[in-house]
């Protein structure tokens, strides 16, 4: 092969810097060179964000002036209901007070803290989502910590860290997994990234409709227990299926967010803080 | 010189790849300017620039994105070689069919190894999903960016350059 002959050995010396590259990074020590890097290329990415982020936000919002009229009239009818819920919900959280009170319980850290920081890039393809923010170990973020939009809706959690920022894997992510369950009935399952940057639900038990909200049900330890996750926005399938098609609409409009909190007051499980 | 504005070129390609393509999505997919600005270097400088620019393409990218850049090695390696393949190929083809076709292919290669290498992570990727929102929205944004690109660059007067490597001139290529 003439190929071959030519380019045998850079083919080759490739192929072994891809090795070393890969054991490496194993042992984390690319993580400096990392770090430097993403120092040094961090204007021109402020620059190019600043540049191209309102062109983009103009052109989302001009294909979808249809869907947003019609989400909007389905808002001012869901923003009816709701304020007749928080009214409600507000009666019965006096009563739960007392409640509470009255059983001594306790519902873990309630203080919780937040560090807010901004997404400077992400890497976005069907199959993976993946944002960096300017927030890292000098500001205390460490490996595991969830992470939320400025609304509170999980977004997803921290998986490298390096001087100056951070990598979060947002639970859109294909590689994501957060357990989850049906705000109100119980019903619980896993919510998972689907290719296309979505989000489905495998029902584990109970029933779900659309338009229910789910939450984070804080099983296995790596999220704490109720974070909003989005609404229910379709459910196919039958009864024989061992696991029904429910599609998820997260809570937060994720291409567009900006500004992301991170919950430093939460402590995953499988962190481990020891020196 | 040359070879400083190619490197510089290509960084500034895996920037792009994550600050301005994810803004720009067609179906899933986004284009894929590091692999479009290697084809720019080989098809317009020469092949030797374009084996610096390799490796530096992907450690930029992988460092940006926090992917493997062992992968993204693998990923963009066949360019080159198969450059070469298409040029000294039986069947006649020009220049631009050449870069577009060798684009092409190292794309679908491309994109297919990254899908494979998040399904190792634990993703499920269905074959039907990677054909319909990674392979072809991919391959037609590829093809569309290239158009796009070359075209002007012919028309100021840039010429295709072959991807024969010759002896003895790897520094004064540079």
């Amino acid at each position: 092969m003439l190929i071959f002959q030519r380019y045998s050995w850079w083919v080759a010396a490739m192929i072994g810097l891809a090795l070393f590259l890969a054991l490496v990074g194993q042992v984390g020590a690319l993580g400096p060179f990392q770090g430097l890097f993403l120092n040094v290329t961090s204007p021109v990415e402020k620059v190019l964000n600043g540049t191209f982020r309102p062109i983009a936000g103009l052109l989302s919002n001009a294909g979808e002036i249809g869907s947003v009229r019609d989400e909007n009239n389905r808002l001012r009818i869901e923003n009816e209901d709701l304020r007749n819920q928080v009214t409600e919900l507000q009666q019965n959280a006096a009563q739960i007070k007392d409640l509470q009170d009255a059983l001594n319980l306790t519902q873990g850290d309630k203080s919780l803290q937040y560090l807010a920081g901004n997404i400077v890039h992400r890497d976005a393809s069907p199959f993976t989502d993946v944002v960096t923010i300017d927030r890292g170990k000098g500001d205390g973020v460490q490996v595991g910590m969830v992470v939320l939009s400025t609304k509170g809706t999980l977004l997803g959690k921290v998986t490298k860290v390096t001087g100056t920022n951070a990598f979060v894997r947002l639970i859109t992510d294909t590689q994501s997994r957060v357990t989850a369950e049906v705000l109100g009935t119980g019903a619980d399952g896993s919510v998972r990234g689907t290719p296309g940057r979505g989000l489905s639900f495998d029902l584990a038990q109970g029933e779900i409709a659309v338009g229910d909200t789910l939450i984070s049900a804080g099983l296995g330890g790596s999220y704490p227990r109720g974070l909003p996750i989005g609404r229910v926005s379709a459910v196919s399938g039958t009864n024989q299926d061992l696991y029904k098609k429910v599609t998820i609409e997260p809570g937060v409009r994720i291409s567009t967010a900006e500004t992301v909190l991170v919950l430093t007051s939460f402590i995953p499980e499988t962190l481990d803080l020891a020196p | 010189m040359k070879g400083i504005a190619a490197v510089l070129l290509v960084t500034f390609a895996a920037i792009c790849q994550v600050t301005v393509a994810p803004l720009f999505p067609i179906s899933a997919a986004v284009p894929e300017f590091v692999l479009l600005s290697l084809a720019v270097v080989t098809a317009f400088g020469n092949p030797r620039r374009g084996m610096v620019c390799v490796p530096v393409a992907a450690i930029a990218y992988g460092f940006l994105s926090d992917r493997a850049p062992g992968l993204l090695l693998l990923a963009y390696l066949p360019l080159l070689p198969l450059s070469l393949y298409l040029e000294q190929a039986t069947v006649p083809l020009n220049h631009f069919a050449r870069t577009m076709l060798a684009v092409l292919i190292t794309g679908g290669w491309a994109r297919t190894l990254l899908v494979l290498g998040t399904v190792v992570g634990g993703a499920t990727a269905p074959v039907g999903s990677v054909i319909g929102q990674v392979l072809i929205p991919g391959l037609f944004l590829d093809f569309a960016l290239l158009a796009i690109v070359y075209v002007p660059l012919r028309l100021v007067g840039w010429s295709g350059q072959g991807m024969s490597l010759q002896r003895g001139t790897y520094y004064s290529s540079l």
